[in-house]
């Protein structure tokens, strides 16, 4: 009981915190929107057009968005306001502006496709109309009625994709996030432990019928349960705001707690072991942004040299980030995940055993 | 009835020998004040009796209940008020009681009547940070008497607060040993000892070099009450009478004026005063001085308190 109330009082004390709650709330669920609008998230690509956009403007894939030149439609490009640009003005050839990324690419390849129906339509408009005799615009209407089945094209899959087909940015962005937030927010909220300790309240503690033993574990649980709602937060807010999958649910509930397990533990250590809060939520972000880096939450694991391979899974980001890739891209569940879990609980152990004894030792020394 | 019995009490950190060999004991309803200069071992000794600390050597005793760091019984009998306001900022006033009294396992009707107590039932919903100085004493005060503890430990509970404030807690303080609780005082104001302390004990460089009420101690190191007189009339005459009054232990004459020492200024004045106008000398002014704790101090010490 007297467990649950001091880590209630840690929750409690985080939720307070307006800036605490920015980094716990806002900042994860903005950095999934933008990783995922970034990196191909399900948003409809906007084209801009200087010109006669035609039959672009009926593409329901694409939006179109006008511009007076090209001046300013190539600024749109480059600052990412638009997916890609179209100038098409007179009879000169269209051009396209588009960043060399995978988005630019496929408006290419879609502006390409239909203009070129667009002007498979006129010429076959022409000739009907030329062999016909009817004017121009009964003519198309004769093309538009003519309907083709769809030639049918078996396809066979091989290999491995890194990415499933329908695997889009905001999957991809959600898990490294809370991944990298769920630790870093367990670093930086450990100040609180420090202040505690700072202010003589632990020491206060200490002099109340409660065991010393009771008095960490209340810490321990207060920092788990804060590094907890902090994976649930970018776990229900990225399922319910972007339409993220997690893949299997007990293998996700499952990773996501052995997860806060190690980050409550780590936080437990670091408040443990710094003697200000300046310390410790500096040494926290440094910690932090570094392990997640290492650990394959900015740039996927898959794309690492061997080497930096290797040094993910020394990290337990590494380990949490490829648990939940097995679940979002792979396929996996519980089971596929327990070597993944196994590990995790190992980080666990060994980060709350050495911030027990630390903060044990600081507190009744 | 003893609450505390503190014996052979000695805490070393590294080369420091912080408490040596203190021993002192408090009665129910006994207000005890363990003065010394900063550094003198007061704090060190006071996380002894609370738990906080364990000893190297000797033993505390709560209401029959020996204390250590995990003593959970001896632990329920004392309230513990800190020097540095142990209290979450970021937690309303109620806030704070609440979480102390899941700790000591106080039912929560006591939070309101300690907010009661110490007069911040009107700001309780506010938090702990917009408190004043004295507000945040008060409540400091507050925790350490949730459980309604055998024995209160308050350890400079008054440092830095506004005058009403200060005033409040002292009363608080009076009203708790009327009603039968043992309490451990620690200030750096001596008259906050003068008014509050039955008894004094002084701590310096780790050990307790004197102990008692305010007149013992001012007997034990020779120092008495003075009366000093000007007058009008036969000086000679009237220091001759004087010296054979029986409470009279020394007079000398300086100017139009006597300077007496005396056993007790307070017992002695209305028969000297009586005995000067009996013999027709005119008393211009009269002026008592009795040695106070801050001359025991600096006696003792060689220092003052606040040094």
């Amino acid at each position: 009981m007297k467990i649950l109330s001091i880590a209630w009082m840690n929750l409690r004390r985080a939720m307070r915190d307006r800036t605490g709650l920015f980094f716990l709330v806002a900042l994860p669920l903005m950095l999934v929107f933008i990783i995922g609008a970034a990196f191909g998230g399900a948003t409809t690509p906007l084209l801009g057009v200087v010109g006669d956009a035609g039959a672009l403007r009926a593409e329901s894939s694409l939006r179109v968005k006008d511009f007076p030149d090209e001046a300013a439609l190539r600024s749109a490009v480059e600052h990412g306001e638009v997916s890609g640009g179209l100038v098409r003005t007179g009879t000169d050839t269209p051009r396209m502006l588009v960043r060399p990324d995978r988005t630019g690419q496929q408006v290419r390849m879609l502006v390409t496709t239909t203009l070129t129906q667009e002007a498979n339509r006129s010429a076959a408009g022409d000739f009907v109309a030329s062999r016909t005799g009817l004017d121009r615009a009964a003519a198309l209407s004769a093309v538009d009625s003519v309907r083709v089945e769809p030639v049918e094209v078996r396809t066979s899959t091989t290999g491995e994709a890194l990415f499933p087909r329908d695997y889009s940015g905001f999957d991809l962005g959600a898990a490294n996030q809370l991944v990298l937030f769920t630790f870093l927010n367990a670093l930086t909220t450990s100040a609180a432990l420090v202040e505690s300790r700072a202010l003589g309240v632990t020491r206060r503690m200490l002099a109340t019928p409660t065991p010393a033993g009771v008095v960490v574990a209340g810490e321990a649980l207060g920092r788990v349960v804060i590094a907890l709602l902090q994976g649930l937060i970018v776990l229900v807010g990225s399922a319910l705001l972007f339409g993220v999958r997690w893949g299997d649910p007990l293998g996700a509930a499952a990773l996501l707690g052995a997860f806060a397990l190690v980050s409550g533990g780590a936080g437990l250590l670091l408040g443990a072991l710094c003697r200000t809060q300046q310390q410790s939520t500096g040494a926290g972000i440094l910690v932090g942004l570094g392990l997640a880096a290492f650990g394959g939450c900015m740039v996927p694991i898959e794309f690492f040299s061997p080497t930096l391979h290797t040094v993910a899974f020394t990290t337990p980001h590494g380990w949490a980030a490829d648990g939940f890739a097995a679940l979002t891209r792979r396929g996996g569940d519980l089971l596929t995940v327990v070597p993944h879990l196994g590990v995790l609980l190992g980080f666990a152990v060994v980060l709350f055993a050495l911030g027990a004894w630390r903060l044990r030792r600081a507190v009744t020394a | 009835m003893t609450v505390l019995s503190c014996s052979g009490l000695s805490r070393r950190f590294g080369d420091v020998q912080a408490v040596d060999d203190v021993s002192f004991t408090i009665a129910e309803g006994e207000t005890y004040g363990l003065l010394g200069p900063n550094g003198a071992g007061k704090t060190t000794t006071i996380s002894m009796i609370t738990g906080v600390l364990e000893p190297d050597a000797g033993e505390v005793v709560v209401a029959g209940q020996p204390m250590s760091t995990r003593a959970i019984a001896a632990k329920r009998l004392v309230g513990y008020v800190p020097q540095e306001l142990a209290l979450y900022p970021d937690l309303t006033g109620r806030e704070n009681l609440r979480f102390f009294a899941s700790l000591y396992g106080a039912a929560r009707s006591r939070v309101d009547h300690v907010l009661d107590v110490v007069g911040l039932t009107d700001r309780a919903g506010d938090l702990a940070r917009e408190y004043s100085g004295g507000m945040k004493r008060r409540l400091n005060v507050a925790v350490g008497l949730l459980h309604e503890p055998r024995l209160l430990v308050l350890d400079e509970p008054t440092a830095g607060v506004d005058p009403q404030s200060r005033n409040q807690i002292m009363d608080n303080v009076r009203a708790l040993a009327a009603a039968g609780m043992a309490i451990l005082y620690t200030t750096h104001y001596m008259e906050e000892a003068e008014r509050l302390c039955d008894r004094v004990g002084v701590i310096d460089s780790g050990r307790l070099i004197a102990e008692g009420t305010r007149r013992e101690l001012v007997e034990k190191l020779g120092e008495r009450d003075r009366i000093s007189l000007l007058l009008d009339g036969d000086l000679a005459h009237a220091a001759a009478m004087l010296g054979d009054l029986r409470d009279v232990r020394n007079v000398a004459v300086h100017g139009h004026g006597l300077d007496l020492v005396v056993d007790d200024a307070r017992e002695c004045l209305p028969v000297v005063l009586s005995a000067i106008s009996s013999n027709g000398v005119v008393v211009r002014s009269v002026e008592v001085t009795e040695p106070d704790l801050e001359t025991v101090f600096l006696h003792l010490t060689g220092k003052a308190l606040r040094e």
